[in-house]
C-alpha cells in the first residue's frame, strides 16, 4: 500500500539527485536540467500532499510551477544563447571575466 | 448502455480519420523525389553523409535559431495548461472569464508580435 | 481599486512595448518618460489607496499599510533609476524600449511581492522579480561581463528558488494551507511533534530563496559578480529593489506565520546577521572595483537590517520595536545606496571608469560628485548627520532593548570597519593626484538625481519625524507577537 510517505520519500530522493547534479556538474545546460529535477521533486510533493489533504490548492500550485519552469527555461536558454554568441563557450569554470 | 459505446466508437473512428486525412492528402499532392537519405531509417531530412568528418559524431552543433524557436514554442506550449481547465470550467465561469482569457492571450500575442518584429522568427 | 498601482504598472509595461513596436525613432525617444509617468501614476495610486487594509483574491493578496510602504519604495526607486539610466543606455544599447518595459515589470513584481500573503503568490512574485532581474543584468548582450553576470545570477537564483519551493511544499504539507495566516493557525493548534520539526526545517529552506534576494551570507555569492557585470543602473536597482521586497516577505512570514517559533528562528537569524555583516565588510576591504566594493557593502548592509528583525518585539509602545527599525533603515538605505550608485554612474558615463584607482583627483575633476560621495559614504557607514545613522540607531536600539548586546556590539564594530573601505574611496578622490586632470562633465539629469538623493539623505537626518510616522503606520497591521 502506497502512502503519502512513499511519495514524499521519492520526492526527497529526486530533490537530492537534482541538488547533487547542480553541485557537481559544470555545464549550465546540465545544471539546468538538474534544477528542473528539483522543481519536479517539489511538484511531486505538492501533488502528494494535495491528495493526502484532500485540498486542491497544491495541484493549482503545480500548474503554476509548470508554467514558471517554462519561463525559467526561456530566460535561462536566452542567457546561455547570448553568452554562447559572445564567447563560443559555456563551461561555467571557464567563464571567469568576473572575480575578486 | 449500447449508445454510450456508440459514442466511444464514433470518437475512435474520428480519431482514425482525423490524422488519416492529411496523410492521404499529402500522398496525393506531394512531389515524389525519393533519395537515399530520405529512405533511411529515422530519416530527418539532413544528409548525414555530406557532413564533414568531424561533425559526424552525435555532438553536432545546432544553429542558434533552433533554440530561439524552441524558446517561443515553449511559451505557447505551456499556455495550454491554463487554457484547458478554463475550457473545461467555461460554462460555470461566466463572461468575465472570457475577458480574462482574452487579456491573457493578448499579452502573449503582444510578446509574439514583438519577437516577430525584431526578426526572431526569420531563419537566416 | 485596491490593485490600481499594479494595474497601472502592468499597463505601462505593455504600453512601452507597444510604442517600441510601432513607434518611429523620434517617438521612442519618449519611452523613458512614459515609463516615469507610469511610476508616478502608480505612486499616486498607492497614496490614493493609503490606509486600506484588505485581503483580496481569496486571501492571497494583502493590500495593507505594510505592503503600501514597499510600493512607495518600489515606485520611488523605479523613477530614479529610469531617470539615471537614460544617459547610461545611450550608445550602449539600441533596444531601450525593451529595457524600460522589462524594468517596469520588475517594479510590478516588487509591488506584488510586497502584497503576497500566500505561499503561491510569494513563489510567483519572487520568480517574476528574478526573471526580470536576470534579463536586466544580461541586457548588454554583446558585453561578455554582462552575460556572464546574468548566467551566474540565473544559476544561483534558479537553485535557491528550487530549494525555496521545496520548503514551501513542506509548509503546505504540514499545515494544509497556502495562506500565511491559516498556516499560523494550523501551527498553533497542532500538538504533533513532527509538525514542529518540519515547521523548523521548511522555513530554513524558504530562507534560501529569500536570503538570495536579500543577499544574506551564505546565499550571497552571486552578488559581487552580478553587480560588477550588470549595467550600472541595474546594479543600483539590484542593490535596493530585490533586497527591500525580500525583506518585506521575510518580515511578513516571520511575523504572521512563524511567531510561535520565534525562539527558534531568532538565534538562526542572529548568526546569519553576524556572518553577513562581518564577511561583507572584511571582503569589501580588498576590493579595487567600485561596483564590487558597493556589492560587498550592500551585503553588509543586509546584515545590519537583519539585526532589526532579530530584536523584534511588538509588545508595548517602545520606539524600538525592531520592525520599525528595519523599515526606517530600508528607506534611508534606498536613497543612500542609490545616491552612491548614481555617483558611480556619473563618473562611468563620462569616463567609463569603475576602478577606485580611477577616482584619483576626483575632487578637482568633478567636485560635486566627490562631495556627494562623502555624504553617501557617511550615511552608509552610519555616521551622523545622515539618514544611515537614523536607521542604524533604530536597529541597534532594538537589539539592545532585547538584550542582544554582543550582536549590537558586533554591528558597531562592523560599522567602524566599513569606514576604512569607504574612506579608501574618499582618499583617492581627495588626496591623490589625477592622471588625467580634465574636468568630468555630469549630465543635467544625473546632477538632478544626485541632488535629490543627497537632499533626502540629509533631510531624513535633520527631520526624521515623517519617516517615523510612516514606519509606525506601516507596521500597524502586525499583531502582538506571542
Amino acid at each position: 500500500m502506497l502512502t503519502v510517505n512513499h511519495f514524499i520519500l521519492l520526492s526527497a530522493i529526486l530533490f537530492c539527485l537534482g541538488a547533487v547534479g547542480v553541485l557537481i556538474r559544470r555545464n549550465p545546460l546540465v545544471m539546468f536540467m538538474s534544477i528542473e529535477l528539483m522543481l519536479n521533486a517539489a511538484n511531486l510533493a505538492f501533488v502528494a500532499f494535495s491528495r493526502y489533504l484532500n485540498n486542491l490548492d497544491g495541484q493549482i500550485f503545480v500548474f503554476l510551477i509548470l508554467t514558471v519552469a517554462a519561463a525559467e527555461v526561456a530566460v535561462g536558454l536566452a542567457i546561455i544563447v547570448a553568452m554562447f554568441r559572445a564567447r563560443e563557450n559555456v563551461d561555467v569554470d571557464e567563464v571567469n571575466e568576473l572575480k575578486g | 448502455m449500447l449508445d454510450r459505446y456508440g459514442i466511444v466508437a464514433i470518437f475512435a473512428l474520428l480519431a482514425v480519420i482525423f490524422p488519416a486525412i492529411p496523410l492521404l492528402l499529402s500522398l496525393v499532392i506531394r512531389p515524389k523525389k525519393p533519395n537515399q537519405s530520405k529512405k533511411a531509417t529515422y530519416e530527418c531530412g539532413l544528409e548525414f553523409e555530406d557532413f564533414p568528418e568531424e561533425a559526424q559524431n552525435v555532438w553536432v552543433q545546432f544553429r542558434v535559431q533552433y533554440y530561439l524557436f524552441a524558446l517561443i514554442f515553449v511559451v505557447f506550449d505551456i499556455e495550454v495548461v491554463y487554457l484547458y481547465p478554463w475550457a473545461v470550467a467555461y460554462n460555470t465561469l461566466g463572461p468575465f472569464a472570457l475577458v480574462e482569457m482574452i487579456v491573457f492571450l493578448g499579452i502573449l500575442i503582444l510578446a509574439l508580435a514583438y519577437a516577430w518584429r525584431n526578426g526572431l522568427l526569420e531563419w537566416t | 481599486m485596491l490593485i490600481s498601482p499594479e494595474l497601472i504598472l502592468a499597463i505601462f509595461g505593455m504600453l512601452v512595448l507597444v510604442v517600441d513596436l510601432i513607434g518611429r525613432a523620434r517617438t521612442r525617444e519618449w519611452l523613458p518618460w512614459v515609463t516615469v509617468l507610469g511610476f508616478v501614476l502608480a505612486f499616486a495610486a498607492t497614496l490614493y489607496i493609503w490606509g486600506s487594509n484588505a485581503s483580496i483574491f481569496a486571501g492571497m493578496y494583502s493590500v495593507d499599510m505594510f505592503s503600501l510602504f514597499f510600493k512607495l519604495l518600489a515606485t520611488i526607486a523605479g523613477t530614479m533609476i529610469v531617470l539615471v539610466s537614460i544617459d547610461y543606455l545611450r550608445g550602449r544599447t539600441t533596444r531601450q524600449g525593451e529595457f524600460f518595459s522589462i524594468f517596469t515589470f520588475s517594479i510590478l513584481a516588487m509591488t506584488m511581492m510586497a502584497s503576497s500573503a500566500s505561499l503561491l503568490m510569494i513563489y510567483l512574485s519572487i520568480e517574476f522579480l528574478s526573471y526580470t532581474s536576470y534579463l536586466l543584468t544580461g541586457f548588454l548582450r554583446e558585453d561578455k561581463k554582462s552575460n556572464e553576470a546574468a548566467l551566474k545570477y540565473f544559476l544561483y537564483g534558479a537553485i535557491t528558488s528550487a530549494v525555496m519551493l521545496y520548503g514551501l511544499s513542506l509548509l503546505y504539507g504540514v499545515s494544509g494551507s497556502l495562506n500565511l495566516t491559516d498556516i499560523a493557525t494550523a501551527f498553533a493548534n497542532t500538538v504533533d511533534p513532527s509538525v514542529r520539526t518540519v515547521a523548523l526545517v521548511a522555513p530554513a529552506l524558504v530562507l534560501a530563496g529569500l536570503g538570495f534576494k536579500i543577499s544574506l551570507v551564505p546565499f550571497h555569492q552571486w552578488a559581487p559578480d552580478a553587480y560588477e557585470g550588470a549595467p550600472t543602473p541595474v546594479t543600483a536597482f539590484l542593490s535596493v529593489g530585490p533586497k527591500a521586497v525580500g525583506f518585506a516577505i521575510l518580515l511578513r512570514v516571520a511575523l504572521t506565520t512563524l511567531p510561535i517559533y520565534q525562539a527558534s528562528w531568532i538565534p538562526l537569524l542572529a548568526v546569519i546577521s553576524i556572518i553577513t555583516m562581518t564577511l561583507g565588510n572584511l571582503v569589501a576591504l580588498r576590493q579595487t572595483n567600485i561596483k564590487r566594493l558597493l556589492a560587498y557593502s550592500s551585503i553588509a548592509q543586509a546584515g545590519y537590517m537583519l539585526i532589526g528583525l532579530v530584536g523584534v518585539n511588538l509588545t508595548g509602545n517602545s520606539p524600538f520595536s525592531g520592525l520599525n527599525g528595519v523599515l526606517i533603515y530600508l528607506f534611508a538605505y534606498l536613497f543612500t545606496n542609490l545616491g552612491a550608485f548614481i555617483c558611480v554612474i556619473a563618473i562611468e558615463n563620462a569616463t567609463g571608469a569603475v576602478n577606485i584607482a580611477d577616482y584619483a583627483g576626483l575632487v578637482r575633476r568633478a567636485p560635486f560628485v566627490a562631495a556627494l560621495f562623502i555624504i553617501f559614504f557617511l550615511s552608509l557607514a552610519g555616521i551622523p548627520p545622515t539618514a544611515g545613522f537614523i536607521g542604524k540607531f533604530f536597529v541597534f536600539g532594538a537589539a539592545l532593548r532585547e538584550g542582544f548586546l554582543t550582536l549590537a556590539a558586533i554591528g558597531v564594530i562592523n560599522s567602524i570597519i566599513s569606514v576604512f573601505y569607504y574612506f579608501a574611496v574618499i582618499r583617492a578622490a581627495f588626496f591623490l593626484d589625477a592622471k588625467d586632470p580634465s574636468p568630468i562633465r555630469i549630465t543635467p539629469l544625473v546632477t538632478a538625481m544626485l541632488t535629490v538623493t543627497a537632499a533626502m539623505v540629509l533631510l531624513i537626518a535633520v527631520y526624521p519625524q515623517p519617516l517615523f510616522n510612516l514606519a509606525a503606520w506601516s507596521m500597524g497591521m502586525f499583531g502582538v507577537v506571542k
